[in-house]
């Protein structure tokens, strides 16, 4: 039965050995989590020959150690320095950075830390309930599914760009358009390549991201001078109380709801292979800010803008097994990578993996819900030391951030031309940062692009052809149809009748 | 050019008693191309054989990840080293022996690669719903409506083979592409998204009656004879020519390689095939392997390549 074999695995990872590879991992999974342009699948990735002489079990603690650490250290980055460690963390940026200009950096990683933390325990609460109905979930989620999950992404970001809507469909225009480079999934035929064999698998994710994201703020800075903190705050900040680091873990529990809301976005995203934590946290962040009354404060610094993608990135980890447990198909980059280890050990995913591997896959479970926890503590620890970032002067920043994270994108593939397309992006990035364009934007389309054109394909295959009648006939698409269409109209419901009854009221 | 003075090289040492490989393989490392990201089966199985090798040929063997395009990138890079057995690699066949057929400039020559060993071969089999009315070849194809079969790229191996055994078969399917994973099309069938898939039949053993989760049933297996009890064989429908699709791991080097370095890793391949901890890695992650020697291995290139050049349109991806 699941609960003891649950209580087994959590005995098992106390033994002395076992608790150091799952505290490695930690260690590891903060590091690459906290250093743009390196993130957990990354780190797995380099784990793999490693583990190969480790027992299967301490390979999973060290995986699950690395899986569940990485997306609160890569928060990290992104409220202070503006600069997501991993791409999840992107949506954090938009409250948490102005957080810590105000010289609140102490209160935005206290309530990351937690938010990461009880993000990640729903996470893996909510898989352990799913598992028995585990088979259910994953057959009732087919390729029309998928297409409506993007199109709900894609309707997202239409609203979530206030003001600037204009800039903001651009963006995604051209995040579609770098989707779309590459080989055809049902041609062959190579598209955008200009002739380039570097182009055929499309344009890597990693190297598109860290460029957007770090290399271009770190143009930024340096352009900017100084430090991250204004000056002004840094003076006020001198007299002030200069963590805040307990108030940041109130305000979770506080906005209980958007913690709530946030880790079920994030385990209904992760369990569906293929969108990751990128679009759980943005989903997570874009309707936390669509429906909360102080919404003009979005983006000025509200703590919730923190509270809600980080629930979400964690709980995706516990989100993207459900698959995992029902058919022994990974549910995100880095449970891919996992199950490769397992194939390394010689034990094949399957169906069965929960019967014949109960072991190995409790003790994961474990591990992240150990991982998640301890991340989060050695955060709050460290917070203290690591806000001093913000007061360095920037010329010291740009260029660590700079080597690090390019090292990052060679280190993962050894291919020189990687670093060249994070370079050249950042400069983009650089540039849509001083016009003004939002780049989260652009990531969703990016990510989202290439899913939502291969599902289409498949629905207009499966279907003959008759797509909008196959998908009214499935349950979970018409939902999905319903809550894109509330999506898109929220905002124009919401103002009229409002303004009409307060009007009136008046 | 380089490639003359390597073949020049090459007759130098061996006309001096090939003095200049006397110590191979323990001069170097041996740096074993994985043209895939780490974690798939191509990495898999080289870094299973990486140590057993390096027990059998007292040197050390660094597996390296060379991903991209498809495959191509590895295999050029094997194709530009020296060939003098310190760079080989592992290729994807036949699926760069179809993308040959149908030209797609991969950068280098398959029938130039020194061919060394074929380490795995699998053999595929048509898969339905367990429940399904469909028990044979005839009512798949008996359908109202085409039958819809799932693949993950096009270009895929599954795929190609899909698109020319119903060719053979002329019988009239639609090959839903774009799957994440082969797992994935198989779920599309259990799901009834798709009615049927062809899939190596290592990977539909987890789903199937015998040991597995009981969600598919075997209506056909491409093989000469017999490989699933109760399941007609390709001899059995009257296509024997359908046993001729497998899906081989194979070992090669750069062109010109001299004989007795082949032999040296021929031998360490060979040994590592049957250390016993290989052996037992592959029962449990179901791995087939069937090791084939360096002639044999350069025949089945050549047939295969004959094989596919036929089907050359049907290898071919429509639309």
């Amino acid at each position: 039965m699941g609960l003891d074999a649950l209580f087994e695995a959590f005995v098992a990872v106390l033994n002395g050995g076992s608790l150091l590879y799952l505290m490695a991992g930690v260690l590891l999974g903060l590091t690459f989590g906290v250093i743009p342009g390196l993130g957990g699948t990354t780190a797995l990735a380099l784990l793999i020959p490693v583990t190969y002489t480790l027992a299967p079990l301490d390979a999973m603690y060290l995986a699950g150690g690395v899986m569940g650490a990485t997306s609160f250290g890569g928060s990290i980055s992104a409220i202070l320095l503006n600069t997501p460690g991993t791409a999840p963390n992107a949506a954090t940026c938009f409250d948490g950075y102005p957080l810590a200009r105000q010289g609140k950096a102490g209160l935005a990683i206290g309530a990351s830390a937690t938010a990461s933390a009880m993000g990640g325990l729903i996470g893996l609460f909510t898989l352990l309930l799913f598992i028995p109905v585990a088979r259910e979930v994953v057959l009732s989620f087919g390729s029309s599914e998928f297409f409506l999950l993007t199109i709900l992404g894609l309707a997202a970001i239409a609203v979530s760009v206030k003001g600037k809507l204009l800039r903001g469909l651009i963006a995604a225009c051209i995040g579609l358009l770098l989707a779309f480079t590459g080989a055809n999934q049902f041609t062959g035929e190579t598209r955008f390549t200009g002739g380039l064999n570097y182009l055929w698998d499309g344009i890597p994710l990693v190297p598109a991201l860290t460029g957007l994201f770090a290399i271009s703020q770190m143009i930024e800075l340096a352009l900017k001078g100084g430090s991250v903190a204004d000056d002004d705050t840094l003076k006020e900040a001198k007299n002030m109380k200069i963590t805040g680091v307990g108030e940041g873990v109130l305000a979770v529990f506080k906005h209980w709801p958007v913690l709530l809301r946030g880790s079920l976005i994030g385990t209904v995203i992760g369990a569906i292979p293929g969108l990751g934590g990128t679009v759980a946290s943005f989903l997570s962040y874009s309707s936390t800010a669509q429906t909360a009354k102080d919404r003009d404060t979005f983006g000025k610094g509200n703590i919730k803008g923190v509270i809600a993608p980080e629930a979400a990135n964690n709980a995706k980890d516990g989100g993207s097994l459900i698959p995992t447990v029902a058919f022994g198909i990974p549910g995100s980059a880095e449970t891919a990578v996992f199950l490769g280890i397992l194939v390394l050990h010689g034990i094949e995913p399957g169906p069965q993996i929960l019967l014949q591997n109960e072991r190995e896959i409790y003790g994961l479970i474990v591990a992240l819900t150990v991982s998640a926890i301890g991340a989060s503590v050695l955060g709050l620890v460290f917070a203290r030391v690591l806000i001093l970032i913000t007061r360095i002067d920037v010329n010291i920043v740009v260029p660590v951030v700079v080597t690090l994270s390019l090292t990052g994108v060679y280190v993962l593939e050894g291919r020189m031309a990687d670093v060249a397309v994070a370079t050249i992006i950042g400069i983009f990035g650089y540039l849509m940062i001083r016009f003004d364009y939002p780049r989260l934007t652009l990531v969703i389309a990016f990510v989202l692009g290439e899913i939502a054109e291969r599902s289409y394909h498949q629905v207009r295959l499966i279907s003959d052809g008759n797509v909008m009648e196959y998908m009214l006939g499935r349950p979970i698409s018409v939902i999905l149809i319903v809550a894109t269409i509330v999506t898109f109209f929220l905002p124009a419901m919401r103002k009229v009748p409002w303004r009409r009854l307060t009007g009136r009221a008046s | 050019m380089k490639k003359l003075l390597a073949t020049g090289a090459t007759a130098i040492a061996l006309m001096t008693g090939g003095a200049a490989y006397a110590e191979f393989p323990t001069d170097d490392n041996i740096t074993f191309v994985i043209p895939y990201s780490p974690g798939g089966g191509f990495d898999t199985i080289v870094r299973q054989f990486a140590p057993a090798m390096e027990r059998a040929m007292g040197t050390t063997v660094v597996p390296e990840n060379i991903s991209g395009a498809g495959g191509a990138r590895g295999g050029q890079t094997v194709y530009r080293a020296d060939p003098d057995g310190y760079t080989i690699g592992i290729y994807n066949i036949p699926g760069l022996t179809v993308n040959e057929v149908i030209g797609i400039d991969q950068g280098f020559k398959l029938d130039e690669v020194t061919w060394l060993a074929n380490l795995a071969v699998e053999t595929y089999a048509l898969a339905v719903a367990a429940d399904s009315d469909i028990n044979s070849v005839e009512d798949l194809c008996a359908m109202d409506q085409p039958a819809k079969l799932s693949d993950t790229g096009a270009t895929s191996t599954a795929s190609v083979t899909t698109r020319i055994t119903f060719g053979i078969l002329e019988c009239d399917i639609v090959d839903v592409t774009g799957y994440a994973g082969s797992n994935d099309a198989m779920i599309a069938v259990i799901s009834g998204e798709v009615n049927a898939t062809i899939k190596p039949i290592t990977s539909l053993e987890k789903y199937l009656g015998d040991g597995g989760s009981g969600d598919l049933k075997l209506i056909l297996t491409l093989t000469a004879d017999e490989a699933v009890p109760g399941v007609p064989s390709a001899t059995d429908i009257g296509h024997p020519e359908l046993a001729k699709f497998t899906l081989n791991r194979v070992i090669g080097g750069p062109p010109g390689m001299p004989a007795e370095v082949i032999s040296a890793l021929e031998a360490g391949l060979l040994a590592a095939s049957q250390d016993p901890e290989v052996t037992a890695w592959a029962e449990g992650a179901n791995i087939g392997l069937a090791f084939i020697g360096a002639a044999d291995t350069e025949a089945l290139m050549d047939d295969l390549s004959s094989f596919y050049q036929q089907y050359k349109d049907l290898a071919a991806v429509a639309e």
